[in-house]
């Protein structure tokens, strides 16, 4: 679906047939070619019409981007899951439709920065309601040589290419949009990859809710624990909040604590919703 | 505030109507300082998912590379060299939290149209910025499927890593 073209090969396995085994040998240096740097990482166009996405090679040498517009959907647990353009319903379409961005390619040298420009148009009958799509920045691989392409004669390669990138909502609010959250169920879960603190986030309205969570032990005035960038959105009325914590957070996340919400400081920094609660 | 510019507003008036109407208005010029800051995320590859040597046998088994980049090599192949998972740094704001997917799957196949299937599995699938370098990273590592007496070719497989930002 996202693969491109062209790939570039990062390791290389180069096998020569043994006394009827292949030998697989690993060559061809790593090579960080891809590095990239977006800014902002979340656009809201509340009545705006325009606005630009900064994108810079921060990679040590000339890579070439491509640009694409995206539709995710949250799921329950709160990740961004992939939709395909078959799938996408009527307000995603309709978000697809009307953002206009370029260029939707670029080749950077090293430390060049692009301003990606964007752009959006609305229908005349647009309905009200909050429209999303995810911007995704990556980098194109690099052509294999011909040699590398060339299939070795008895024995083989072997060419794994990540191709790595970042996604970034953008998000169109069309009329006068109310939501309200909630906080439920907090817990620390531990798993084989460590500790995580976890609870429930509700939402009601017909707009996302976005902004930074703040956990407190009650008696103390700095809290415990911070995270940024918490978003539920519409699609769902809940999603589980899972926030992985090194093992002398996790020791303190006993007994009754507060959970806050707070929206970004340049939204305002009111406070969304916050909840009493008792962990066990 | 506004009553203080109210007031400051009334005074230079007053100000102005006891100097007269001759008064010499000083010319002034002003100029705007502005700036756009922006909250930024980088994303570097730090290394590559790399299963080394492999010698294959006529049995098929399975390649491991963990998270952490240690290799389980099935009795049925001899694995050698150093193994590494690929590796990525996010930095950005620090406490912001984002979501990191990849491929649950990457087919490689040869220009014969044989395949071998690698399984990746990412060291987080959550992170949250700390600001230090060495403690804002995630890992990709795989297992990859080795088949009896794996024909020849150029096999060839890309797969996807992308860092959700909410």
């Amino acid at each position: 679906m996202k693969t491109s073209g062209l790939r570039r090969l990062n390791t290389l396995y180069a096998g020569f047939a043994i006394m009827g085994s292949a030998l697989f040998l690993s060559s061809a240096p790593a090579q960080a070619a891809g590095d990239l740097l977006v800014a902002p990482t979340r656009i809201v166009l509340d009545g705006q019409r325009g606005t630009e996405v900064i994108l810079n090679n921060i990679g040590s040498e000339t890579a070439t981007y491509r640009i694409s517009l995206e539709l995710r959907r949250m799921t329950a647990e709160g990740k961004l899951q992939d939709v395909s353009p078959e799938d996408a319903n009527s307000f995603e379409k309709a978000a697809k439709g009307m953002i206009r961005y370029a260029p939707r390619r670029v080749t950077l040298p090293p430390n060049q920065p692009q301003a990606i420009r964007l752009g959006v148009r609305p229908p005349k009958d647009l309905a009200d309601g909050e429209y999303r799509a995810h911007l995704l920045f990556r980098a194109i691989p690099k052509a294999r040589s011909v040699t590398e392409q060339a299939s070795p004669s008895g024995g083989f390669t072997i060419a794994l290419t990540p191709i790595y990138g970042v996604t970034i909502p953008v998000i169109i609010r069309q009329g006068n949009l109310q939501a309200t959250a909630g906080i439920a169920n907090a817990r620390v879960e531990t798993s084989d990859s460590g500790q995580a603190f976890a609870f429930d986030l509700s939402r009601t309205g017909d707009r996302s809710t976005y902004g930074e969570i703040r956990v407190l032990k009650q008696g103390e005035s700095e809290p415990i624990l911070v995270a940024r960038g918490i978003a539920i959105y519409p699609e769902v009325p809940s999603r589980k909040v899972t926030l992985p914590v090194p093992a002398e957070i996790a020791a303190k996340l006993t007994g009754p604590i507060s959970v806050e919400y707070y929206e970004p400081d340049n939204a305002g920094g009111g406070l969304i919703t916050k909840s009493q609660l008792v962990l066990r | 505030m506004s009553k203080f510019i109210k007031a400051a507003v009334a005074s230079s008036v007053l100000a102005a109507s006891v100097m007269g109407a001759n008064a010499a208005h000083a010319a002034t010029a002003s100029a705007d300082a502005r700036a756009n800051i922006l909250e930024q995320v980088t994303v570097t590859n730090t290394s590559d998912l790399d299963f080394a040597t492999i010698v294959t046998g006529a049995t098929a088994g399975n390649v491991v590379v963990d998270a952490a980049g240690a290799v389980t090599c099935a009795a049925a192949l001899v694995c050698s060299g150093t193994t590494t998972a690929a590796g990525f740094t996010v930095a950005g704001t620090t406490g912001q939290t984002v979501d990191i997917d990849a491929d649950t799957n990457v087919t490689l196949t040869n220009a014969g149209g044989n395949a071998m299937v690698a399984t990746l599995t990412e060291s987080a699938t959550t992170l949250t910025i700390s600001g230090v370098a060495a403690t804002d990273v995630f890992t990709v590592g795989g297992s990859l499927a080795v088949g009896a007496n794996q024909a020849d070719g150029a096999y060839l497989g890309n797969f996807d890593v992308t860092v959700n930002y909410q």
